[in-house]
């Protein structure tokens, strides 16, 4: 049964693309020629040729984001330490400075790093969003101040898929003096992605978004940028993270950016077009409301508001025929036992708390095929109308 | 988190989805906002569920939960409907739901128990606002040792509730909105007392029922209170809600179930005597409550059990803790039930517009003025704004001429009382002595009918503060002889 599912939650992580695991394998215990598994900090042959992956792979990231110097990419354990790293990070390098602007749609991983540099004392800005979700330049330009620590606005929503207006944000925070973070995790591997020509500070990215494994992630910190690190040990990672390297994870990182960066267009081009589909289709059901700006959104992401239908029932529906959608509320909904919280991007946006709680993500990816979506359409306006059949909020 | 087959297997093909056309009852709970909306609507006949529709907008565990519930119900009779608890409808989801989705359990109860409160409502259409005294069908039907026990989630009637199961009743417990003051009655997510009071006896294993009263509290209750302080009288709630409101709503739903008795958690004592049945002082002196018992009616007491007579307030807690009820560490609810912050002066002052007027001693000249008669009761020394040598306090409310009279205390006292609204469990010739405020010993006494429905008790000594509006209860030894309202003097 499980082989029959759909997967059209690629927003929430991808599935192994068979070459990187490949490349992992000989990491994980399966090298061809029996070689011991080394250490990179090791200075034996085993060692060496563990160091030599690591490299490699810094290198694919790096080009991936138009880093002109592979030591600017720093491994992390993932898109949320990435986040964690930086604002912290780039917070702690200057404490004269205690303000700090974010937009009002961040990741978690941001607005709680944020959060938690509120309670020790900092000031922090939260920038709203209009109604497709985009932050506007002139009110960002507005928020930044000569004690402004750092910035941080995301290159496309996690939830919603509005690509903000990075450059012209990065080009402003250039101008002032203040460095900028921007969370990438969703965006690497969709939008060309250039830290050469867009003056940010440090971005963050994730394996598991593409098409790599689970558990391992980048920052890419521009040279002379001032950071602290957050962890102390051994002093890998320039000293900014330190911890022994997983190095088979570093590897499939390092291959799936290899492979995002070779199969960019081809795989935008082909997610645009089911993504378009799947608007027209499911938007064109009474009651269905897409989120996120129309035009400047990610190629893969879907978002609707389901007049009457609550998110959890859907996405459960969904999954009991076969496909796998994410919830408006996923992260949201965990540990809230009596009622919902809607996402704070959703309301950020002007969306009811109704409208927020009705949601669902839908998320394609390179492997998605027409039929899949076909087949969904199908499912969807089923399970659409067999719920608005039970809902005492909903009369057609 | 993770769903129990059953729940996936409800959700993907939910059982008794819709609504009725002509429903018997109606019930929905719940709230948009917060995401979750349950409602059922359900036809009975003869008190058997015949028909279950429900809907439900919300996650997966409610729509299988109202699903679930919908199967357990229908077709059965409404004990039987009214006792399903929120571990039996967990059982039949297949176990315990996810942890945070427990709340599913508790909003498709809660409609379902809102459309049965809907039926009772329909049934009852003016009866219950106008006051029941034994309605068409009324009486008893056969069902032997049978009791409606009206219960507030307090501990006091969990227990009367418990003892009359273990003594072998066929216990029925039903719980009554009276006003809107109640924890969390506005809101989905905060704790209610209603919701308390059904778990508490669906805990015990047994049926619950809510009846809503709002209209005939206010109008029998609510607006009686306002109106006494407006009329220079001190009024007491709780002798007009058991004169009216508690004992008629239960003999109620008893005549509509075919059930015998009723039952409350006062602590008072129903025995018979040659004359009739009658109403004693309990073993537990210090919760006596039998001053505010008077008004019931001689034949709805006829029917009335109250087991707390028997026991004391610190048993009653022992008991409720051995059997581990929640409701045993409830605090001991000591002010009116609808003004919980105890200001009674702010309530009244909220429903009707004060007019300033004289403050006069007994002699007739003004000392001073107020701001209104209803902030004065009779006995009352704090507040008064005048200052005196020796301590002054309100011996008279005059609201006609918007006086306030004030004098010493040797001035409050009376020898004798003018009762009237009166109501007898036996001959007014029998009482010895009488008791004119809570909590205060009786006084001696000999009481004469003085015509126009009225008595005169002369006191064996003059006593301080009896107020007009309050009650006067009426013993012979521990026996409830009767009781009314103290009039105006003169």
């Amino acid at each position: 049964m499980q082989n029959d599912v759909v997967y059209l939650d690629h927003a929430a992580t991808t599935p192994l693309d068979e070459r990187v695991l490949e490349a992992m394998l000989p990491h994980l215990g399966g090298a061809p020629d029996g070689r011991p598994r080394g250490n990179p900090s090791s200075l034996h042959s085993a060692g060496a040729a563990a160091r030599e992956a690591v490299e490699e792979a810094r290198a694919s990231v790096a080009r991936l984001v138009g880093a002109n110097e592979p030591g600017e990419i720093l491994f992390t354990a993932g898109g949320t330490e990435s986040d964690n790293l930086a604002v912290l990070g780039l917070a702690a390098s200057d404490p004269s400075r205690k303000h700090v602007v974010i937009s009002a749609v961040e990741h978690p991983a941001v607005r709680e790093a944020a959060g938690h540099l509120e309670a020790t004392g900092y000031e922090v800005t939260r920038i709203g969003v209009d109604a497709g979700g985009l932050v506007s330049p002139a009110r960002f330009a507005g928020t930044l101040r000569p004690d402004t620590a750092l910035a941080a606005v995301m290159w496309a929503n996690n939830e919603v898929g509005t690509v903000q207006p990075i450059e012209e944000i990065a080009e402003l925070c250039r101008e002032a003096g203040v460095p900028l973070h921007v969370d990438a995790v969703q965006a690497a591997g969709r939008l060309p992605i250039d830290v050469s020509r867009v003056p940010v500070s440090t971005l963050a990215l994730s394996a598991h978004k593409l098409h790599g494994p689970q558990g391992v992630g980048a920052l890419y910190v521009r040279g002379g940028v001032e950071l602290e690190p957050v962890l102390f040990g051994g002093g890998q990672e320039r000293g900014l993270r330190s911890g022994t390297e997983n190095v088979a994870g570093i590897v499939g990182l390092g291959a799936a950016s290899r492979l995002a960066f070779e199969e960019l267009e081809e795989r935008t081009r082909h997610e645009e077009a089911l993504r378009e589909a799947l608007i027209s289709g499911a938007t064109g059901l009474p009651g269905v409301r897409l989120n996120g700006h129309r035009e400047k959104r990610l190629s893969n992401n879907i978002h609707v508001s389901v007049e009457g239908v609550e998110a959890e029932s859907l996405v459960l529906f969904l999954d009991a025929l076969g496909y796998a959608v994410g919830s408006g509320s996923a992260c949201a909904s965990r540990g809230t036992p009596a009622g919902h919280k809607a996402s704070p991007v959703l309301l950020a946006m002007g969306r009811t708390q109704e409208e927020a709680i009705s949601s669902v993500r839908i998320t394609v990816g390179k492997d998605t095929t027409r039929a899949g979506i076909d087949g969904f359409l199908e499912a969807f306006a089923a399970a659409v109308s067999q719920l608005r059949e039970l809902s005492p909020l909903y009369t057609s | 988190m993770v769903y129990k087959p059953q729940v996936m297997e409800h959700l993907v093909r939910p059982r008794n989805v819709g609504e009725l056309d002509a429903p018997g009852g109606v019930g929905e709970s719940g709230d948009a906002a917060c995401g979750d909306v349950a409602r059922f609507t359900v036809g009975i006949e003869a008190n058997r569920l015949e028909e279950v529709r429900y809907k439900v907008y919300g996650c997966a565990a409610c729509i299988a939960a109202g699903s679930a519930l919908s199967e357990l119900v229908r077709d059965t009779h409404l004990l039987e409907a009214a006792r399903v608890s929120k571990a039996d409808l967990e059982n039949s989801l297949g176990g315990p739901l996810p942890e945070g989705k427990e709340h599913a359990l508790t909003l498709v109860l809660d409609a379902l128990h809102k459309a049965l409160e809907d039926h009772w409502n329909r049934q009852a259409g003016e009866m219950l606002v106008e006051g029941y005294d034994g309605g068409p069908d009324g009486g008893t039907n056969g069902r032997m040792k049978s009791v409606v026990v009206a219960t507030s989630g307090g501990v006091d009637s969990a227990v009367t509730a418990l003892l009359l199961k273990e003594a072998g009743y066929d216990a029925a417990c039903v719980t009554f909105r009276l006003h809107d003051g109640e924890r969390g009655s506005r809101s989905c997510c905060s704790p209610d007392t209603v919701l308390f009071a059904r778990d508490t006896a669906h805990r015990m294993g047994l049926p619950h029922f809510t009846l809503d009263l709002k209209d005939l509290f206010d109008r029998r209750v609510m607006k009686d209170f306002v109106g006494s302080y407006a009329a220079g009288r001190t009024p007491n709630p709780c002798v007009s809600c058991n004169a009216h409101v508690k004992f008629h709503a239960a003999s109620f739903l008893a005549d509509r179930l075919g059930f015998d008795h009723v039952a409350t958690g006062h602590y008072a004592r129903v025995v018979e005597e040659p004359g009739g049945v009658t109403m004693a002082r309990p073993t537990d002196a210090a919760k006596d409550q039998t001053y505010v018992l008077w008004p019931v009616p001689k034949e709805l007491l006829s029917r009335t059990i109250f087991p707390l007579g028997e026991y004391r307030k610190e048993e009653v807690r022992r008991i409720a803790e051995e059997k581990g009820l929640a409701v045993a560490y409830t605090p001991e609810s000591q002010d009116i039930c609808f003004i919980p912050d105890g200001n009674y002066r702010g309530f009244v002052r909220k429903k009707i517009a004060a007019e300033p007027g004289e403050i006069i001693d007994t002699g007739g000249r003004t000392l001073g003025r107020h701001a209104g008669v209803v902030d004065f009761t009779v006995g009352q020394r704090r507040g008064i704004g005048v200052s005196a040598p020796t301590p002054l306090y309100v011996t008279e409310v005059r609201p006609a001429q918007k006086q306030v009279v004030v004098g010493r205390r040797e001035d409050l006292e009376v020898s004798e009382v003018r009762v009237g609204d009166l109501n007898w469990f036996l001959d007014y010739g029998e009482a010895d002595s009488v008791q004119v405020r809570y909590n205060s010993p009786s006084v001696t006494c000999e009481v004469e009918d003085s015509g126009g429905g009225e008595v005169r008790a002369r006191l064996a000594e003059p006593v301080v503060g009896v107020a007009p509006g309050q009650s006067a209860v009426f013993y012979k030894g521990d026996r409830v002889v009767g009781g009314g309202v103290v009039r105006r003097d003169g």
